[in-house]
């Protein structure tokens, strides 16, 4: 994985995202990868909450000012790899969870947004240039808004978090059909919190329902993970990659890295 | 006497055609200072531009045909390009690009600005116009 922006999205809210992204950022960072985790869900942030054990001073500069031109990139990153032991660096780029900041961007113009996608571009051209990244992950906000679109636009490749729930899947198919495919995006699905546990318990099971959902969705699905209860209780401030490494749900997830790389490989 | 008559009613009429002439002079110089208004204000190229530009924001994109929308999104990453520079990073041929990036400017998505012997493509919100 170099050089490679990969945005993390879904159709409805709670599939896991950024549980997923959060993750994939520290398993890449403790195999020795460079990694920047941005959060691009400006109307609900949470990465500051989730690195908050991670994060020693306050936070001075948001992504929230870096897209109204406030700062430059390398005062909005904040390296936390120290913080949890990684062997690569992991650099956040925090959203502003304050709701006055939250009501600002959602009162941001069109004209705006056209500016905000540059400024991402630029930052992810700092990020892989001047900063020597190996690899970016957004982390979006749900559904069509221009944040989302602008984090798919600017990435390589895109991960659709959903789950089973027959909304979330009709809203994926409605997405890589009006959004992906059009904008011609290297696009792959994810299938997170399986439940029951049963139904992806055995290695054939779970190629059959990967099998079934790639036929109905005609995109590449990289992984079905069960819902664990652990995951679901483990407090929002645990980056389970670094506090329960062994855990089946990483053993998933590591799973997922690799299809994920072949996908980047193939593309 | 018939005549003294008739003339000084001729005079008469004369003077109130005078003042309506009068009235109709100052009427049209009104419109005129209008028109000339209207037209000093359209012809300020920056003011004009920013009211008729189009935004080219993503969820605007997604509403264009695939060709141009290609176009845009290499304009997202340049910030301005020749439609050579286009043309290397779609892989499409220059002339492709060029008609693209013509077409685009004509629907006011995009604005192009010659400097030296080479011709460029910008994106522009009009937020950074108005700067």
């Amino acid at each position: 994985m170099k050089d490679k922006a990969i945005s993390i999205h879904s159709s409805r809210g709670g599939t896991g995202k950024t549980m997923i992204a959060t993750n994939l950022a520290a398993i890449y960072a403790s195999k020795g990868l460079n990694v920047a985790l941005l959060d691009l869900d400006f109307r609900a942030p949470s990465l500051a909450d989730v690195f908050s054990r991670g994060i020693r001073d306050p936070v001075r500069h948001w992504l929230n000012d870096f897209s109204d031109g406030k700062c430059k990139a390398e005062q909005v990153l904040i390296d936390v790899s120290e913080a949890y032991h990684l062997k690569g660096k992991l650099l956040l780029g925090l959203a502003n969870p304050a709701m006055g900041a939250i009501r600002n961007m959602m009162e941001k113009s069109r004209a705006w947004e056209v500016t905000a996608v540059k400024r991402l571009f630029s930052l992810r051209s700092t990020l892989f240039s001047d900063m020597k990244m190996d690899c970016c992950i957004f982390d979006t906000s749900p559904g069509i808004q221009y944040t989302s679109i602008n984090a798919v636009i600017t990435s390589d490749i895109s991960v659709i978090v959903t789950t089973l729930d027959s909304l979330d899947l009709k809203g994926v198919e409605n997405m890589l059909v009006e959004l992906y495919d059009a904008l011609s995006k290297t696009t792959v699905v994810l299938i997170n919190k399986v439940f029951p546990e049963t139904r992806v318990w055995s290695s054939e099971r779970q190629k059959d329902l990967i099998s079934r959902l790639e036929k109905t969705l005609k995109h590449p699905v990289i992984g079905a993970i069960p819902c664990y209860c652990e995951v679901l209780q483990a407090k929002r401030t645990s980056i389970l990659a670094v506090d329960m490494p062994y855990h089946p749900f990483l053993r998933n997830l590591e799973e997922v890295v690799e299809r994920l790389e072949h996908v980047v490989e193939t593309n | 006497m018939k005549v003294e008559l008739l003339l000084t009613k001729l005079v008469d009429e004369l003077n109130l055609v005078n003042q309506k002439l009068g009235s109709l002079i100052e009427l049209n110089e009104k419109i005129l200072k209008t028109q000339e208004e209207f037209l000093r204000v359209g012809s300020d190229k920056t003011h004009f531009g920013t009211e008729l530009k189009l935004e080219p924001d993503a969820m605007s994109l997604l509403s264009l045909p695939m060709s141009l929308r290609k176009t845009v999104m290499v304009l997202y990453k340049l910030e301005k390009a020749t439609a050579e520079d286009l043309a290397r990073e779609t892989k499409r041929l220059r002339a492709v690009e060029s008609a693209s990036a013509n077409q685009l400017v004509r629907m006011g998505y995009l604005t192009k600005r010659r400097e030296g012997r080479e011709v460029y493509f910008y994106l522009e919100s009009p937020m950074e116009t108005r700067k």
